[in-house]
């Protein structure tokens, strides 16, 4: 059953340890509660990716448990556990040999579904991705533009239904208008459809703009986790204050420009 | 339509059918060998570096020495076998390699992200890696069959019957529409089959249904075309028929009998007279022509064929090692009697002729250098170019002149018999090794020097018979006759009409069979 006040994912002292004794995450807990989007940030290197993809067994950990609905992970099967969980990456990875339709369709069959569940699953997943059916369910990867192929990747991701999203960057490549549009989106988006959300990230205005709570990493280890609001007003170090440095500025020349 | 037009086309089901079974198949196992291994290799750099360099290796053998060693190496084995192995050997590396390229060219993005939605390894080979891999894949494939059906015409001298045959005759006997038929007929099936695949390939992008079934109804027809006369009997209406030849001998109607021969065209000739003979007496007759030296007699031993021609001297030296002279009489008494004891072999009688291997200058040359015998070669050998057929320098039969005649110091020069004659005519080189049975000697005003100290042996040629088929009385007695009936006269007469006058070998031996019986 699932607990409505239960978080939907429960990541408890995890840590990993490359063969050669590299740390790249030490001892990392965190929790996500439903309909929730958490945010990673940190600068590259800092082992926001790795705990990434230890929630979906891409890495195991070396140390400590990842709990999702309830369930420890390590005793999941790694393929049904990420047929479950959507995944979302930089630069969109879908597969270029095929059409929108069936990037979309693969995790509905993976899964099992219905030949009719499946096309409906299509139309409802394209219809919310904002790219009429008519004009692009037979098209290729290539011959999609940057974003609109963002938005394919969202549908591929949650067409499954999953309870959690990962996301790696997934707007980095898009240019800032386009990626502005997205991002609104994908809120309203997680409002309607109720799923919860890690995104990773090296951008902080998107942390920021997006999340709901933010936890900065540097080197394996989280050095500040709470709400946007909090990081703005109480940097916990002269690491976080310099991360948070770019949007203040940016903030304060567009005030000026409005005064 | 010339004739020799119509004899060439008559030819081409059996040619082109058994080129397109022998490529195709070759193709199809190194396709089943290359695949599987070069997506295992991709996987592990160790591998991949070791599987390529020994496709390397392999693809770094000559075509044709690749196809010869692989006789020797299935014990004497001949025919379809040896050709496939080697053949299939061939199209392993194109196809591996473009396997594993193809594989490792696949963004890791793309890898990943199919990891990360939840594919099997099973679903991500198969779904994803294999189909974006495709087109390097086919790439290699392609290749792969443009050098398979192209080297399966190499595959003519270690008795697989291929359009090589026409390539390989058509050399022999200065046929050169039958050249020509073979390397028309073979690039047009390396651009048929490499447009097959091609279009294949496109039926796969692009999903469509009718194109792939279309190409694969095609290459299938083609197939069982090639391969459809091998289930059938043949019809009682044919040149053959148990019985029906009042001179048909009793043990040997209906049975099949192989006959070989080796790559000249004496031999081509002496095969279709032998074909004559047998098919008289009711048997049904197989050819394999154009069979190697050596390749021919291993054959004769396992029993791949069942009767051939070989010449004395050639058996002397390069079966039983022997390198001291003997006379004529005692090495045929002793030849008959080592085969027989150490193989099994039936030395059915001496044809009645010598083809020997002499030295033969031009008579021009012999005039301005006054030469009459091997002794007067030694004062001028450091000036000499001697040409000579490919395996001639290799034989004992020219080092033991060389010693004996003070030799050492001219230069060699191996090339095709076809062209050995000629060669002479036009002074481009001085003194060749020649078959003192070929028409060329006297249309090319040549002269063979002679041995006055008996260093070159006697080559009587003799009809040999395999272990198996020398339990068959009826073939013996189709044969018999033969012995003892043909002199250098007439070998050489019939030897003439096909090098010179354009007669086709069946021809030749027609008119020598009619001679025979006229004696």
């Amino acid at each position: 059953m699932i607990d409505p006040a239960r978080p939907v994912l429960d990541i408890r002292a995890v840590c990993k340890t490359y063969p050669g004794g590299v740390e790249a995450v030490r001892c990392v807990s965190l929790q996500v509660g439903r309909g929730e989007l958490l945010a990673l940030a940190g600068e590259s290197g800092c082992g926001k990716t790795t705990v990434l993809k230890m929630i979906n067994r891409l890495e195991d950990a070396s140390g400590g448990s990842i709990f999702y609905e309830g369930e420890d992970i390590a005793g999941r099967d790694p393929v049904a556990l990420r047929r479950e969980i959507g995944w979302v990456m930089q630069g969109d990875g879908l597969f270029p040999h095929l059409t929108v339709r069936e990037n979309v369709a693969i995790i509905p069959r993976l899964l099992g579904w219905t030949a009719d569940d499946i096309g409906d699953r299509v139309v409802e997943m394209l219809d919310l991705v904002r790219l009429p059916i008519i004009e692009y369910a037979d098209r290729y990867p290539a011959e999609l533009s940057g974003g609109q192929r963002q938005r394919v990747g969202f549908a591929r991701a949650l067409a499954g239904r999953p309870d959690l999203l990962l996301m790696d960057e997934p707007f980095s490549a898009l240019d800032p208008i386009t990626r502005d549009t997205l991002q609104q989106e994908f809120r309203s988006l997680q409002a309607e459809l109720g799923f919860s959300a890690v995104m990773v990230t090296h951008d902080m205005a998107e942390a920021l703009i997006m999340a709901d709570r933010i936890a900065v990493m540097a080197d394996g280890e989280i050095v500040q986790h709470g709400t946007p609001s909090d990081l703005l007003a109480n940097p916990a170090s002269d690491y976080v204050s310099g991360l948070l440095e770019t949007p203040r500025r940016q903030m304060r020349a567009i005030r000026e420009l409005g005064a | 339509m010339n004739a020799n037009f119509a004899e060439r086309l008559a030819e081409l089901p059996q040619y082109l059918s058994a080129h397109v079974v022998l490529s195709m198949c070759a193709l199809l196992a190194g396709i089943v060998l290359s695949i599987p291994l070069g997506i295992q290799a991709a996987r592990r750099p160790r591998l991949a570096a070791a599987t390529l360099n020994a496709a390397s290796v392999i693809q770094t053998i000559p075509g044709l020495a690749l196809l010869a060693l692989m006789v020797p190496l299935l014990g004497g084995r001949i025919g379809f076998l040896p050709a496939f192995i080697a053949l299939m050997l061939y199209s392993v590396l194109p196809i591996l390699r473009n396997t594993i390229v193809g594989l490792q060219g696949i963004e890791p993005q793309i890898r990943e992200a199919a990891r990360g939605i939840g594919l099997t390894d099973r679903q991500r080979l198969w779904q994803i890696e294999l189909p974006l891999a495709l087109p390097v894949i086919v790439a290699g494939l392609r290749t792969a069959t443009v050098w398979v059906v192209g080297a399966a015409t190499l595959a003519t001298p270690v008795g697989a019957t291929s359009l090589g045959n026409y390539i390989f005759a058509g050399l022999q006997t200065r046929n050169w529409l039958s050249v020509l038929f073979g390397c028309v007929f073979a690039a047009g099936l390396a651009i048929v089959l490499d447009q097959a695949i091609r279009l294949l390939e496109i039926a796969a992008r692009d999903r469509r249904r009718g194109l792939a079934t279309g190409v694969g109804v095609f290459l299938a027809v083609l197939v069982a075309a090639s391969i459809a006369p091998r289930f059938m009997t043949p019809g009682p209406a044919g040149t053959v028929a148990a019985g029906e030849s009042s001179g048909a001998v009793q043990g040997i109607a209906g049975q099949t009998v192989t006959i070989g021969s080796k790559a000249f065209t004496e031999q081509y000739i002496l095969g279709a007279l032998m074909q004559r003979r047998l098919e008289e007496a009711g048997a049904r007759v197989v050819r394999r022509d154009n069979l190697g030296s050596t390749i021919a007699f291993d054959a004769l031993r396992s029993g791949e064929i069942d009767v051939y021609i070989d010449y004395t001297g050639t058996i002397w030296a390069t079966v039983m090692n022997r390198s001291e002279p003997a006379g004529r009489y005692r090495m045929f008494t002793e030849m008959s009697a080592w085969l027989w004891a150490e193989h099994g072999i039936l030395t059915l009688g001496r044809l009645g002729f010598e083809n020997a291997y002499g030295f033969a200058v031009s008579r021009e040359f012999a005039d301005a250098r006054g030469l009459d015998s091997l002794e007067d070669l030694s004062a001028i050998a450091g000036e000499l170019t001697v040409g000579g057929d490919p395996e001639v320098f290799a034989r004992s039969e020219w080092t033991a002149t060389r010693d004996v005649y003070g030799l050492g110091p001219a230069r060699t020069r191996s090339m095709d018999n076809t062209f050995l004659y000629s060669a002479a005519r036009d002074g481009q080189v001085d003194v060749i090794t020649a078959y003192t049975t070929d028409g060329r000697i006297a249309a090319f005003d040549l002269m063979v020097l002679d041995d006055p100290r008996g260093v070159l042996p006697p080559y009587d040629a003799v009809i040999l018979v395999s272990p198996q088929a020398a339990r068959r009385p009826g073939l013996a007695a189709a044969l018999g006759p033969l012995v003892g009936a043909i002199d250098d006269n007439a070998m050489r007469e019939a030897n003439r009409r096909v090098d010179l006058d354009g007669d086709t070998p069946a021809g030749a031996a027609a008119w020598l069979d009619e001679r025979i019986a006229e004696q």
